[in-house]
């Protein structure tokens, strides 16, 4: 469901919206719009207090969230909601360490039964099998993420237990939006490609339609994450500045998909 | 499983990290298996840092205790702590691995100072992540690393303590991978820090058994050692892991509300790259921490600590601010030492071990000196 969502999108665009930012109720709306807006699937994170793959956007808009409040339960009372709302895929990204306290299992399960399609955790253990196993057992797609940095081996591995579509890391750092984009990313998304037929998507560091652009020429979709969201922060009707960001990044409205 | 001990360890980073570590593995094994990396090691250890540190029967103390308390002197060590011996271990394979800049995260700044110093010896740039309320608490420390020729990047996110220096600390490397060496400081993180680190810090026990045996002819009752990421308790325990003795590391217990005491109040979870013992909210949330001792201020606990807890091959128990404060200044008055607020914790269990095990011998890990907390002392109003 998630990799036809981003292939059957003529320019896949994946946002990345913080759960509880700035409140349960506000978050709905903004998903809502994303999807209105042309997002192919949408990301949402759970906050965390500490966010080690995170830069500062993504630091703040966490910090923001858990002292607004943020709680699980709350997640999972909106999260039906949400999913019947909108006609995309959700996918949560978490780090791990929310998702096992009551249990990596059942949670995963639960994930699945409030209606999300799959999952990407950043800091998924470096031996990924059983946590591969268990998503498929719950019925949730693990996206999986592969970084500048790994060897050709290791993603033909890390490909072999993906599902949805695979993450490719554009940049060797944090989550942020920069201006360029390194040079060997394409060579990158291409060696990726040749060893799946899952869509391939790029984040960190995305943040102009020209990056965009960019990406579409060698790659299935593009994340937005941070620019995203600082956007949300700074603005008065966040609900309103989701739709615009996509318009900016040159989303398709969903007519022309 | 590799990198585990039972459930606890691993490797749970961004993938970026991944190959690193890879490397870093690879680099370890290569160097222990080669005597002439050993040989360097040990000669820094006897030349630089000035090993084997003495192990002291501390006489008046124990009389005070009605215990018989050998100290482990840690805090003779060049630069005051155990610290040391694991950052001389770590230059020397980054050295190896042929890396062109260290990192380190620091809390108490004693491993901030440690590393400093070896990337003086080294000559190799150097940037330390303290949180800045811990910059604030250990001044003198800031002061020693900036005379060194370090880079102490004051961090202010989340509570501005230990946690988030190391999440900084990753966030450098995870950005600087292909240049940057990860000089940790405690028996944390990723698989294969906390065996490495072990490693280095083993040469604490070693020493300390075969003094025992020479001083005294017996092995002690117990080891006792205070317990924050856990580096000097592991140190000391791996001495004498299969012998028929006690192992008790202590945590902080901090005010009373909240405490460093990630084994006697954690949950499993995971935090910077491995699982371990956290102190976490039922959502998951890293919860705040407190000790009067910033090196013991940390959510979580080395992951083999957390199997050793599970395993009941060691024991944790917990010691707070005040019972510290009070050990920190009769160590003064009793044996002319000054320990570190950390390892104060460790001094202060003795009061508690004595009431069931009266005239027993134990061996305490005296892991610093407390010349860093005398401003801390000072203003705790002792």
């Amino acid at each position: 469901m998630i990799s036809e969502a981003i292939l059957s999108n003529r320019r896949a665009i994946i946002p990345y919206v913080t759960a509880g930012l700035p409140d349960m109720e506000t978050t709905g709306k903004i998903i809502q719009s994303l999807a209105k807006a042309g997002a192919a699937a949408i990301e949402i994170g759970i906050p965390f207090s500490d966010p080690m793959a995170d830069g500062p956007v993504l630091q703040q808009a966490s910090k923001r969230a858990i002292d607004a409040g943020f709680k699980m339960e709350d997640l999972f009372e909106h999260l039906p909601g949400w999913a019947a709302q909108c006609q995309v895929p959700l996918v949560i990204m978490s780090y791990i360490n929310p998702l096992m306290r009551h249990g990596l299992a059942p949670t995963l399960r639960r994930l699945k039964t409030s209606g999300v399609s799959g999952v990407i955790i950043p800091d998924e253990p470096a031996d990924a099998g059983a946590l591969f196993v268990l998503t498929q057992d719950a019925g949730l797609d693990l996206i999986r993420l592969v970084a500048p940095t790994t060897p050709a081996e290791r993603q033909r591995e890390i490909v072999s237990q993906c599902r949805g579509f695979v993450y490719a890391v554009a940049v060797k750092g944090v989550t942020g939006a920069r201006t360029l984009m390194p040079p060997e990313l394409e060579g990158n998304v291409r060696a990726i490609k040749s060893l799946t037929d899952l869509p391939v998507c790029v984040g960190f560091g995305v943040g102009s339609s020209a990056q965009v652009d960019a990406i579409m020429r060698f790659a299935d979709g593009a994340i937005v994450g941070s620019f995203l969201m600082e956007r949300l922060m700074q603005a008065e009707d966040p609900v309103a500045a989701a739709g615009e960001v996509m318009k900016i990044l040159g989303a398709p409205i969903p007519e022309d998909i | 499983m590799k990198g585990y001990f039972g459930e606890f360890g691993g490797q749970y980073v961004p993938e970026t990290l991944y190959p690193a570590l890879v490397e870093l593995e690879n680099a370890m094994e290569s160097a222990f298996n080669e005597a002439a990396f050993w040989t360097e090691f040990e000669g820094l250890m006897e030349d630089y840092v000035g090993r084997p540190s003495p192990l002291s029967l501390a006489r008046r103390l124990s009389a005070h205790c009605g215990l018989e308390v050998w100290l482990k002197r840690e805090d003779l060590n060049h630069t005051g702590s155990h610290k040391i011996n694991n950052a001389i271990g770590q230059i020397l394979l980054a050295r190896r691995m042929g890396k062109a800049r260290i990192i380190a995260e620091t809390g108490a700044g004693q491993h901030g100072v440690a590393t400093a110093t070896v990337c003086a010896l080294f000559g190799m740039p150097c940037a330390v992540y303290m949180g800045s309320e811990d910059m604030q608490r250990q001044r003198l420390n800031v002061e020693r690393m900036r005379l060194l020729g370090a880079d102490v990047v004051p961090v202010t996110t989340g509570s501005a303590t230990l946690k988030d220096a190391t999440s900084e600390a990753i966030r450098d490397w995870v950005t600087n991978v292909d240049t940057t060496y990860y000089l940790i400081g405690s028996a944390i993180g990723p698989h294969p820090y906390p065996t490495m680190v072990k490693r280095f810090q083993s040469i604490i026990g070693a020493e300390a058994r075969a003094q025992i045996l020479a001083k005294k002819g017996a092995l002690p009752q117990a080891v006792i050692a205070c317990v924050g990421g856990g580096s000097n308790a592991i140190g000391i325990f791996a001495g004498f892991m299969h012998d028929p003795v006690e192992l008790i590391g202590v945590e902080a217990y901090g005010n009373g509300v909240h405490s460093g005491a990630s084994i006697n109040f954690g949950f499993p979870g995971v935090l910077h790259g491995a699982c371990l013992h956290l102190l976490q909210d039922g959502d998951g949330q890293v919860l705040p921490t407190h000790s009067v001792a910033a090196g013991l201020d940390y959510p979580g606990v080395g992951p083999e600590h957390s199997f050793l807890a599970m395993s009941g091959r060691a024991r944790y128990g917990l010691v707070d601010d005040r019972q510290a404060l009070s050990a920190f200044a009769l160590l003064n008055r009793l044996e002319g030492i000054a320990p570190a607020l950390e390892s104060a914790h460790a001094i202060a269990y003795l009061n508690i071990y004595a009431q069931d095990h009266p005239g027993a011998c134990v061996i305490v890990n005296l892991s610093g000196r407390g010349d860093k907390d005398l401003h801390t002392v000072l203003e705790e109003g002792l």
